[in-house]
């Protein structure tokens, strides 16, 4: 459903035809009138056309000139993709020079740590046992129990015991 | 049939030249930019009324064609897409210049070349002095009419009547639909008529 303006417009243009065009001439009020305003419609489009339609460019081989020098600049089929390229390039040397930086400093990191903390990876294996000493007979007493695992060795350092107790026996 | 056979083949060479330039054949968009330049800055000079923003407007829009050619599918003529872009470049402009509140639209010092549309085949004595200062009154006055009207109103009222096109494309120019188009012709032509009245009686 066309409103009022868009008809109005139509028949300015002379896009009204057939039963819309009758109906909307019988819609007006003052007939009259409105013809008047088409005829007004028409001069000022004429006025328009006369008096705008002739602006020129002047100096038009210099813009298409500065033209072509933007567009070589701005979207140069060599010249922005290697911009890009060495854009793409160094901020990837960056990317790897920060993992490279990180994982010097982990590696460097672990072998201070081993150092400092020899025993931890000693090919022994220290156990305390599970000792029963009587602390009235031997109240410094210390059991310790030194494995080599791949030589399959096992030897039972004891400390500090004055005197073994009957009832202890070697499983 | 002539003018339709000839019609015919400029716009296959037309569609010839795009598909050249989203090959990237500067050269083809070269004889587009010279085929439409003057339309396209005439459009926009007679929106900004400047010379020199006209120019740059101008500028900016065939460089946003260039660049975005390779979405051109086709399906409208060239002509209709580049001045779609032609009026979303000058009406961003247009409102951000609005929303600015820069000074006065009437600044171009710079006094244009005007071209009669016989003077190629009827030779013309040149206007007397008086016919020329009334002649440059009347274009103030239009260009002080037209100022008074919104970005899309100037828009419609211009490619309606200066470049003739049809409702479907201003309507594809502007984005909007075949009503909006009327409805806004209809209120820019109340306008101008209101402001340009004596003007055109008096012709």
């Amino acid at each position: 459903m066309k409103t009022f303006e868009e008809k109005w417009t139509a028949w300015i243009d002379g896009e009204l035809g057939g039963k819309e065009l009758a109906e909307f001439e019988a819609s007006l009020p003052n007939k009259a009138a409105a013809e008047a305003e088409k005829h007004d419609a028409y001069k000022l489009g004429a006025l328009l056309k006369e008096q705008l339609g002739a602006r020129a460019l002047s100096n038009e081989d210099f813009f298409s000139h500065q033209l072509r020098e933007r567009i070589a600049r701005e979207s140069g089929p060599f010249r922005e993709p290697s911009l890009e390229a060495s854009a793409w390039w160094t901020v990837r040397r960056l990317f790897f020079t920060g993992v490279a930086s990180l994982v010097l400093f982990v590696i460097c990191a672990v072998v201070v740590i081993r150092e400092k903390n020899p025993g931890e990876q000693s090919q022994y294996l220290t156990q305390i046992l599970n000792a029963r000493i009587d602390p009235a007979v031997s109240p410094n007493a210390t059991i310790s129990m030194f494995e080599t695992k791949e030589d399959k060795v096992t030897v039972l350092w004891v400390e500090g015991l004055q005197s073994l107790p009957a009832d202890y026996a070697a499983k | 049939m002539q003018t339709e056979a000839t019609l015919a083949q400029v716009d296959v060479s037309e569609l010839d030249l795009v598909k050249q330039c989203q090959a990237g054949n500067t050269e083809a968009f070269d004889q587009l930019v010279t085929r439409y330049r003057t339309r396209v800055f005439a459009m926009i000079y007679n929106m900004v009324h400047n010379e020199q923003d006209a120019w740059d407007l101008s500028q900016d829009s065939f460089v946003k064609a260039w660049k975005s050619i390779g979405r051109f599918r086709g399906r409208s003529s060239f002509y209709t897409w580049i001045y779609r872009i032609v009026m979303n470049v000058t009406i961003d402009w247009l409102r951000k210049k609005q929303v600015k509140g820069a000074g006065a639209e009437f600044n171009d010092a710079i006094q244009l070349k005007e071209i009669e549309p016989a003077s190629r085949t009827l030779p013309k004595a040149d206007p007397l002095p008086h016919e020329r200062m009334e002649r440059s009154e009347i274009r103030t006055r239009i260009d002080n009419a037209i100022a008074q009207l919104s970005p899309e109103h100037r828009a419609v009222i211009l490619m309606k009547e200066i470049e003739e096109m049809q409702y479907h494309e201003i309507a594809e120019a502007l984005g909007c639909s075949i009503g909006t188009v009327m409805s806004r012709l209809f209120y820019a032509r109340k306008k101008l008529q209101n402001l340009l009245k004596d003007v055109y009686e008096n012709i």
